[in-house]
């Protein structure tokens, strides 16, 4: 077959099939598509205004690291006007973000922006490798994810950011849909497809990836020869997950659009009112200051329970009120730092009158 | 933020709950007697005590939804407004709808008590005619594919064996037969609506309109000609579900049905859920479970009855299906299995949704639970004209904005104020080569699922067909045309990517080759 030629400039020769799409295109074309599908995302949730502070949650791998290039690239052509961090957390993986961090630190120096890496080590007292020793590999991603999204609010109120920008992309959004659906988790389910999260933080984070495909985000950082680390965590995600990503690759396998249609899908149902109205209010973790919607955050119950030695049981919200009663303990205990909101004190989302 | 490759873990996963093992005693829980013969969701039953269990089920699904009001009495009298129509492809499921309504509503011996009076009171729905008629209706397939044989036959044996049922057998060729549409009292059109699908660049389906010529195409032609133009196997099934559910649902407006069964359980429930949200189904998620049809957009003034689709073994899992039809003697002689779409969204699904129901049981039900709790986010904008469900807004316009698929779209030059060309002489967006009325397009009347079903490819680069025009099915053509005269236009372990080797090969099929 002769070459063809680009499906969207009918000029230069194509070069790639578009993942998304399926067209055939040219080099130049891709990235034009690329990063304006970006900026469409940007501009059509309103995510940022002249001025704001920006954090970019940097992890060294392929998404945050075409994140942070795409977020300069179009912060310089469209004049949005931010003021762009890098924002690391290192979790303590022994072989894993060690290495990492070295690539963030070389994406702090091409793009001239300034990097603040927080460790769970400093947070919390604990590294992933410590926990994972204490409680074994079952349990570890729901620790280090609820340490990570605290952590990362906390390193953005040091930084005073009024933003935080993350690699979620199209493929882990759609696969997300798809776990709370399959898991049941209804109030996740209601928000996984939310471009932009304010309300139960008290800071802004959104994924301007949101419809941008993991091959493509492998595809740009290709052709513009970005480099980034691609190790998997030592303490890798559970077989369940694992079993929603492989189904994800088949439909996409088969018709390269389910990304998006289920992306669609989740856009276009809403959970029922009278559903909402039994979900649970926000108020702040009585110990550390942070939101929260039961007394204790989660992660000053995760880290009470590691402390005490009961952290495997504590994933239950039965075990979790069964140490409540075995109460009060925590003056003995290693806590958190209290957190200190960037915003003003009153917040619209807080539920009202507590 | 995460390369750890699990993207959500800054929402603390909820972790799903394990298979669990059975309950402590392998007795019957209900009679407490007789040893377990079957397990369900970690209770263990006896044959005897498991059959009530799932007609049972079946009551509860069903019965909320046979008046046509809900009035105001607790058990009122089981009184549809119409006829009663039901949905039969040979399978497991539809066979034990059969049986079972047979069983409960037609099976006119009332059980007397020692007063001479019927059992359960003359409201119970074995006493009282809660359907004056009811129809078994099966939709052929065979014509689609070679090598299927035709089952219509050997389906109407199975029918005979309940008298009180009347069995009609449809066709899919019917889909574009116009004496098929006007036996079931659709209107007339003249001409013959085409849409143009082949354009591998456009995802607009112009319509191609013509008379009716003498040498006008078989049906069975027409289908042939739809299918081969479809650009997936997922599009090929999903085509054939949407008009087994149109034929069905307008065989059942001309016996005057009020209500539409269907034999789908809980585990086919599931996966047509997951099915369809996969394909950009979401905004009907609703009519999944359970839908009210109103024959749309077509201008005659009577009002059109409602139909009530209702699938009453929605909570019955596919294995206590198979045992209830082995246990109770049923029939089941068993779907074909259509060849060309085991690639397709739908089956891949169905692969999967069982596979994981071996390790985590709960999952049918909990997709089926969280699926009931989602409404529509906003109000529709009409009704698809191809399957006939309510249709979201601006669904051009999104598709647009996310993937952009030319650069002559109207909404890139208004957002860009320097859009940034990325070659200098940027030739004018390609026109046309054929000669047709761009006035009129099938795209805005297509829901998103519609749309992406005619347009969306597959990355295995099926053959494009270049741009035959394809007949549209005979329910389109009245609407579109009344539209047209009001409506206006419009990886490798522990390396930095410095060899770019291993990401040359994550994309390698993407690359073209020069
Ligand atoms: S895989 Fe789990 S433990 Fe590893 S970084 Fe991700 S969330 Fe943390
Ligand atoms: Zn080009
Ligand atoms: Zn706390
Ligand atoms: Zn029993
Ligand atoms: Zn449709």
């Amino acid at each position: 077959m002769a070459p063809a030629s680009c499906a969207l400039c009918q000029n230069a020769k194509a070069i790639l099939k578009r993942p998304k799409t399926g067209q055939q295109i040219c080099k130049e074309c891709f990235f034009y598509v690329f990063e304006t599908e970006v900026h469409h995302t940007i501009l059509e949730a309103q995510l940022f205004k002249p001025g704001d502070k920006v954090a970019i949650g940097a992890s060294g791998g392929k998404d945050s690291t075409v994140l942070a290039y795409v977020m300069k690239t179009l912060n310089d052509r469209y004049k949005y006007g931010l003021e762009l961090f890098l924002l690391s957390i290192d979790e303590g993986i022994t072989g894993y973000r060690d290495d990492s961090l070295e690539t963030v630190k070389r994406n702090q120096q091409q793009y001239d922006m300034p990097l603040k890496i927080l460790s769970y080590d400093e947070l919390y007292g604990w590294t992933m490798d410590a926990i994972v020793s204490r409680i074994g590999k079952k349990n570890n991603c729901t620790f280090c994810g609820v340490f990570r999204r605290q952590a990362l609010d906390r390193g953005a109120s040091t930084l005073n950011v009024d933003h935080i920008v993350t690699g979620h992309n199209a493929d882990d959004i759609a696969e997300t849909v798809l776990m709370n659906i399959m898991r049941g988790d209804i109030a996740r389910l209601g928000r996984c497809t939310v471009i932009c999260t304010q309300g139960e933080d008290t800071i802004k984070r959104s994924k301007p990836f949101k419809y941008a495909y993991e091959k493509e985000i492998v595809m740009y950082a290709y052709f513009k020869k970005l480099d980034y680390f691609s190790t998997e965590c030592i303490y890798s995600p559970d077989a369940y997950r694992g079993h929603a990503r492989a189904f994800l690759k088949d439909l996409e396998a088969a018709r390269p659009s389910a990304i998006i249609d289920i992306i669609h899908s989740g856009e276009a149902f809403e959970v029922k009112e009278e559903i909402k109205a039994t979900q649970k209010a926000q108020q702040t973790c009585m110990r550390c200051g942070y939101m929260s919607s039961n007394e204790l955050c989660k992660a000053c119950t995760l880290l009470e329970g590691l402390e005490r030695g009961m952290a495997n049981s504590v994933i239950t919200d039965r075990a979790r009120r069964k140490m409540d009663e075995l109460r009060p303990a925590p003056d003995i205990l290693r806590t958190i730092p209290q957190y200190r909101s960037p915003l003003p004190a009153v917040s619209v989302e807080v539920a009202p009158q507590s | 933020m995460s390369s750890c490759g699990n993207p959500d873990s800054s929402e603390a996963d909820a972790l799903m709950p394990r298979r669990l093992k059975y309950g402590r005693s392998r007795d019957c829980v209900r009679c407490r007697e007789k040893p377990g013969n079957i397990v369900i969701r970690h209770a263990v039953y006896c044959r005897d005590c498991f059959s009530p269990l799932v007609t049972l089920k079946f009551r509860k699904a069903l019965q909320p939804s046979i008046n046509a009001s809900a009035g105001t009495s607790k058990r009122p009298r089981l009184k549809a407004d119409g006829n009663l129509l039901m949905a039969f492809s040979g399978g497991l499921g539809s066979s034990l709808l059969l049986d079972i309504v047979h069983r409960i509503y037609f099976s006119n011996e009332s059980v007397l008590n020692e007063n001479e009076e019927p059992v359960g009171g003359k409201n119970h729905p074995r006493n009282a005619d809660v359907w004056p008629s009811a129809t078994v209706c099966y939709v052929e397939v065979c014509n689609a594919f070679p090598g299927m044989r035709d089952s219509t036959e050997e389906l109407r044996t199975v029918v005979s064996q309940y008298p009180c049922f009347e069995y009609v057998a449809t066709r899919i060729e019917d889909a574009f037969d116009r004496s098929w549409w006007l036996r079931v009292g659709g209107l007339p059109s003249f001409s013959q609506l085409s849409v143009d699908i082949g354009n591998p660049t456009s995802c607009d389906l112009s319509i191609i309109s013509a008379l009716f010529t003498p040498a006008e195409r078989s049906p069975t032609d027409c289908l042939l000609a739809y299918l081969s133009s479809l650009p997936t196997q997922t599009a090929i099934s999903t085509a054939i579900q949407t008009f087994i559910r149109i034929l069905t649902l307008y065989t059942a407006r001309s016996r005057g049905a009020s209500h539409l069964l269907l034999g789908t359980s809980l585990t086919s429930l599931s996966i047509s859920l997951i099915s369809s949200i996969s394909q950009g189904g979401g905004y009907t998620t609703r009519e999944e479970l359970q839908e009210e049809w109103t024959q749309s957009g077509i201008g005659s003034t009577e009002i059109a009855p409602t139909i009530r689709i209702v699938r009453p073994l929605r909570d019955v899992t596919m294995k206590e299906c198979a045992a209830y039809a082995r246990w109770n003697n049923i029939t089941v002689v068993g779907k074909q299995r259509v060849p060309a779409t085991t690639q397709g969204i739908h089956s891949l699904t169905k692969d999967f949704i069982v596979g994981l129901e071996k390790d985590y049981p709960s999952t049918v039900s909990t997709i089926a639970r969280t699926c009931a709790k989602l409404a529509p986010k906003d109000a529709p904008k009409g009704s698809c004209l191809l399957c006939q469900r309510p249709m979201q807004h601006d669904i051009q316009e999104w598709k647009n904005r996310i993937s952009i698929r030319s650069f002559g779209e109207a909404k890139l030059a208004s957002d860009l104020h320097t859009p940034p060309n990325p070659h200098n002489n940027m030739p004018p967006p390609p026109l046309s080569s054929q000669s047709i009325d761009q006035t009129l397009s099938l795209t805005p009347h297509l829901c998103y699922s519609c749309h992406t079903t005619l347009t969306s490819r597959s990355s295995r680069g099926l053959k494009s067909t270049g741009s035959l025009p394809v007949p549209l099915p005979v329910w389109v053509s009245p609407p579109l045309l009344d539209s047209a005269r009001v409506v206006n236009p419009d990886e490798d372990r522990g390396e930095v990517f410095q060899n770019r080797q291993p990401m040359r090969d994550a994309i390698a099929e993407y690359l073209l080759e020069s």
